[in-house]
């Protein structure tokens, strides 16, 4: 599925949004720091925790998403030399949805994170104060999508995760149940119709950012 | 810092782009809309879960004030984010091979770009304009984008098949079942762990497994 806005402006495929986001970094020297504001913002990210204990595992409907510093813009040894007066904290991230249902949900469950890490973003600290101006302070933020590409689904995040947990336990069930009669097929299928909840998005099912199997598996 | 999320991997590139990157707009929006048969190859390719390139303008940098100093730069950068399966030469090899010199028109006339054929270079010159990412997360570590797929494709025939099972005699439900089983014999192979790619992964691993209990 690809989408591409007309002159760049549509972030989106069908449901699946593709935010891009440029926050500046203040200049100059932390206080109380001997580092640069971009050298302790690499930090914080440095620090955050990964896979299921990422602060983005809490934020509803995120299929993937990444933070890095762009410190400079590339010289390909042809041209004029040029370089950028501000470092930029990128934030990219795939989503389920709409922009600002999706800002408002990330400010709600993980707004300690979220002032951690844009802290010492220009004009952050003097801006955002709630949910609502986090969202503004993103769209300022924002750059469009020239072209968006969807290689995977664009359905709600619940939905994949109780897909990849039932793909995994019908594997197994199929496995196991090779050579059943007719009688014990069904009453073991409906056994595990039961236990596996197909139609219960909200578990069992595998938890957001879970790199193992074991941890996966325990979100019932 | 990971480029590494499980089985997904994230690359970020940036270029700089000739005469503003007007071509390269204008191609971006002609393709999806006349030469869908020539990104078919992107879909097929499979080995990517979600992929974006965007051109920004030096007034698309944000300026937000307070000080901020404004952007002086002459050249319009073409950025370019994808998050894939499996490891970046193979990704590139499979990009280079399902697009062919398609492959040339996403980066058309990027200063210092040689074109994807010969391969060498063209993986130099992603490799020389790439960033590493400072926090990157996936939702599913475990899943590949096909597992993604696959695992729609079998939740919605479970749910009819669930729905089904208990007014049907036994007879009935074994030619539902195998029925199942042959459409979705390609989507129900088991998902596993990636493979250890450092012993620091290893390392990192361990350790969470034991605070975890």
């Amino acid at each position: 599925m690809v989408g591409a806005g007309g002159g760049g402006r549509l972030p989106k495929s069908s449901k699946h949004y593709g935010l891009t986001a440029l926050c500046p970094i203040k200049l100059g020297t932390a206080p109380g720091r001997n580092s640069s504001y971009e050298a302790v913002v690499r930090e914080t990210l440095a620090g955050l925790d990964s896979h299921e204990r990422s602060p983005m595992a809490r934020v509803p409907n995120t299929y993937l998403a990444r933070l890095y510093i762009l410190k400079d813009v590339f010289y390909e040894g042809r041209s004029q030399q040029e370089h950028l007066k501000s470092q930029y904290l990128f934030f990219g991230s795939d989503f389920h949805g709409e922009l600002e249902p999706y800002l408002r949900g990330m400010w709600e469950n993980i707004e300690p994170e979220v002032r951690l890490i844009w802290q010492h973003c220009v004009a952050f600290g003097s801006s955002v104060n709630s949910a609502e101006s986090f969202v503004d302070y993103i769209k300022k933020c924002q750059v469009s999508n020239t072209f968006l590409f969807n290689g995977s689904n664009d359905r709600p995040l619940a939905e994949q995760l109780k897909g990849l947990y039932l793909k995994q336990e019908f594997g197994d069930f199929v496995a196991s149940h090779q050579g059943a009669s007719d009688d014990e097929l069904r009453s073991a299928f409906l056994s595990f119709a039961e236990r596996v909840q197909v139609t219960k998005l909200d578990g069992p099912t595998w938890r957001p950012g879970a790199q193992t199997l074991e941890s996966a598996r325990t979100h019932s | 810092m990971s480029n590494v999320a499980g089985k997904a991997q994230a690359l970020n590139v940036w270029t700089p782009t000739r005469r503003k990157g007007i071509e390269n707009r204008i191609i971006f929006w002609v393709l999806p809309r006349f030469f869908k048969k020539k990104l078919r190859g992107l879909q097929t390719l499979s080995l990517i879960h979600y992929a974006r390139w965007v051109i920004i303008a030096p007034k698309d940098f944000p300026n937000l004030g307070e000080g901020q100093p404004t952007e002086e730069l002459r050249h319009h950068y073409e950025c370019f984010l994808s998050n894939f399966n499996g490891n970046w030469d193979q990704y590139i090899d499979s990009f280079s091979m399902s697009l062919g010199t398609g492959l040339d028109m996403l980066w058309f006339k990027n200063v210092g770009f040689p074109n994807s054929v010969p391969i060498e270079p063209f993986h130099a010159y992603i490799n020389a304009n790439s960033i590493p990412t400072d926090h990157y997360y996936s939702a599913y570590p475990l899943a590949a984008s096909n597992d993604v797929k696959a695992a729609q494709r079998v939740r919605d025939s479970l749910v009819t098949l669930a729905g089904s099972a208990s007014g049907m005699s036994p007879k009935q439900f074994r030619q539902a079942y195998d029925d199942t089983i042959r459409k979705h014999q390609d989507d129900i192979s088991r998902l596993d762990e990636s493979v250890i790619v450092s012993l620091a992964t290893e390392a990192v691993q361990n350790q969470a497994r034991q605070e975890a209990f």
